[in-house]
């Protein structure tokens, strides 16, 4: 972490929701980092707080020393989402503060490349489980000849972004078709999920799947402060929210639904 | 410390500022809420922001889309009600969040409560959960600062039918609740199926008085011997009726409705103010703004000698106003909450003092 300090920052707080993995991590422009995860609950709303009051104590600092907000905008869970967003949004008004949303998928492509390294990882496609049999997925392309060390932890440059939600055989078929010009490092707790399927193709290679299933905060807080570097301005706290990437469930749970007779008339007709 | 008395250790023990001016936060249902009440008793602001528009093509509140939009209101509803109060985004001037934690639905109870959580860390000032059903029992004493006690409270809304008594703030005792449908629930169904819209208590409201309320003779189902409450019967009635006579008046089919619920109702309020000796009857909830019900309990508890208490129409329904009392109440004796705190979808409403 050269030189974060000259990119606008002093102590950015990263929350991180987006799957079962939830926490914190503190990121002081000196390169000192304190993380606080607790993976496998859907205690989102109970453990984050904590999380956030425990690396600030572990950094030495209060959230008055706090000048940068990265949060996990999505896709994923949407309960979790909605914890570390509306989290992050009070953090950010209460402390006049902007936010860095950043997607699930952008920050599992960076903890690919923090984990591979820049061979192993030059492509890497995140997978995020979007459960009822579907995945969200991106593909990225890292370093290159073009791509000096430090800018290779923003993947920005070259993604493909598949915005609707995948089948797994959809998956399948999509990572067949990327093999075609050389190896695909492929993370995410939706590579985890569909393992089976995914680790006997050739040219995929999934040995990382399971250290790079979920969305760290660490690499969230670097990769935010990364982008910050590169000149990202932070969201208004208000305008952040979640990429559900799906549309609500609009379900009451109630047995009759359209009304059985037509409207009265409007007043006075 | 030894032999203090047990009531005021915790809040000698806290340390904290006293407490002055509560920020209260309610996301349980389809309000997103903020408001900032002075010594639990004077409203110094209080903004909701009703997400009624957004579930009315529904008729009724889905829950994924109200957490959305909680998180999407969160923002400004709460910017309004500090700069209302005179404060601002630093929390000046409050001593304490109160935050409704349960019951609701899960997905927004938890966008309150994170908001909540952040703003203490940030402030430093102290954190409690209340409970949203002892937050409307408080809505009363908001205005009403002198209330008697003991005093009987029907609690009527979309979500939650029932009588409970009160013996002191803090102590409550469930006497009945609905064994099926909630009133308001009730409400917003015989609404949607005769062609009234969302939400469904105003609007039969409004339309009955144009109606003959003796025009149906709909059941009064009243189970068992206690004070329970059961309203999926009368809804299911509503219906046949409706089936068999299609040209039935829909002034006259509201009327009656309402009229057989606010009978029920109020007959076994009465009850039960009467079984407990109750100084007062009181109204709380959403449905608590029926002009029908509360004529009724206002002429019952003459003719019993009793005092009725009758919350503004703003305050029976979901407020935040009503959050920030409870919470400076529970505060106030010395309960905080940590930053683990859960929401709880069923929570249930228990004396703890
Ligand atoms: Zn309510």
């Amino acid at each position: 972490m050269d030189d974060v300090g000259a990119s606008g920052f002093v102590t950015l707080l990263a929350l991180e929701t987006a799957t079962d993995l939830v926490g914190a991590a503190l990121l002081r422009s000196d390169g000192a980092l304190a993380e606080r995860t607790h993976v496998g609950g859907r205690a989102h709303g109970e453990l984050l707080a904590p999380a956030i009051e425990e690396v600030c104590a572990l950094s030495g600092c209060t959230l008055a020393d706090v000048d940068a907000l990265a949060v996990d905008v999505g896709p994923g869970l949407f309960t979790g989402l909605r914890v570390g967003v509306a989290t992050a949004k009070a953090l950010g008004q209460s402390l006049g503060l902007g936010i860095v949303g950043v997607t699930s998928l952008d920050i599992l492509a960076a903890g690919a490349l923090e984990v591979g390294g820049p061979e192993r990882a030059a492509r890497v496609v995140a997978v995020v489980d979007a459960r009822r049999r579907e995945v969200f997925a991106a593909a990225y392309e890292f370093g290159g000849p073009s791509g000096p060390g430090g800018d290779q932890a923003v993947p920005a440059a070259v993604r493909h972004d598949r915005s609707e939600a995948l089948s797994p055989d959809e998956l399948a078929t999509w990572l067949d078709g990327l093999v075609a010009d050389g190896p695909v490092l492929v993370v995410g707790n939706g590579a985890v999920r569909y393992l089976d399927l995914l680790a006997p193709r050739p040219g995929v290679d999934t040995g990382l799947a399971g250290e790079v299933a979920a969305p760290s905060p660490a690499t969230l807080a670097r990769l935010a402060a990364r982008r910050i570097g590169a000149g990202t301005e932070p969201t208004a706290a208000g305008d952040v929210v979640p990429d559900y990437r799906r549309h609500a469930d609009a379900r009451i749970n109630w047995e009759e639904r359209a009304p059985q007779r037509t409207p009265p008339p409007a007043d006075g007709t | 410390m030894t032999g203090a008395a047990s009531t005021t250790t915790a809040a000698a023990a806290a340390g904290d500022r006293p407490i002055r001016r509560v920020l209260g936060i309610e996301t349980s249902c389809d309000e997103t809420a903020a408001a900032v009440v002075e010594d639990g008793t004077t409203i110094v602001s209080s903004v909701v922001s009703s997400q009624i528009d957004l579930h009315a093509r529904y008729g009724g509140v889905v829950p994924e889309l109200a957490g959305r939009a909680h998180v999407e209101l969160l923002t400004p509803v709460l910017a309004d009600a500090l700069e209302q109060a005179g404060s601002d985004h630093t929390g000046r001037g409050i001593d304490g969040i109160a935050v409704t934690h349960g019951p609701g639905l899960i997905g927004s109870l938890l966008v309150g409560v994170a908001e909540a959580k952040a703003l203490s860390m940030v402030w430093g000032v102290p954190l409690v959960g209340v409970n949203h059903l002892e937050a409307h029992l408080f809505a009363s004493l908001l205005e009403q600062p002198d209330l008697g006690w003991p005093l009987v409270v029907l609690l009527v809304s979309g979500g939650h039918t029932m009588l409970i008594e009160v013996t002191a703030p803090g102590e409550y005792r469930l006497m009945g609740g609905t064994i099926d449908d909630a009133a308001g629930e009730a409400f917003d169904k015989v609404a949607r199926f005769i062609g009234l819209g969302y939400p469904g208590g105003p609007a039969i409201d409004r339309i009955s008085a144009q109606g003959d309320p003796t025009a149906y003779a709909f059941p009064r189902s009243m189970p068992g011997d206690g004070y329970d409450f059961s309203f999926s019967g009368l809804k299911t009635s509503v219906v046949n009726r409706v089936r068999k006579e299609p040209d039935a008046s829909t002034a006259d089919v509201a009327a009656s409705f309402q009229e057989a619920v606010v009978d029920v109702l109020v007959t076994r309020a009465r009850a039960a103010a009467a079984d407990v000796g109750a100084r007062a009857l009181c109204l709380a909830g959403g449905v608590a703004a029926n002009s029908l019900l509360r004529a009724r309990v206002e002429q019952v508890c003459a003719d019993d000698g009793i005092g009725a208490f009758l919350p503004s129409r703003a305050l029976c329904t979901d407020n935040a106003a009503m959050v920030a009392a409870a919470g400076h109440w529970r505060l106030h004796h010395g309960d905080r909450s940590r930053l683990d705190l859960a929401a709880d979808a069923n929570l249930r409403l228990v004396s703890t003092v």
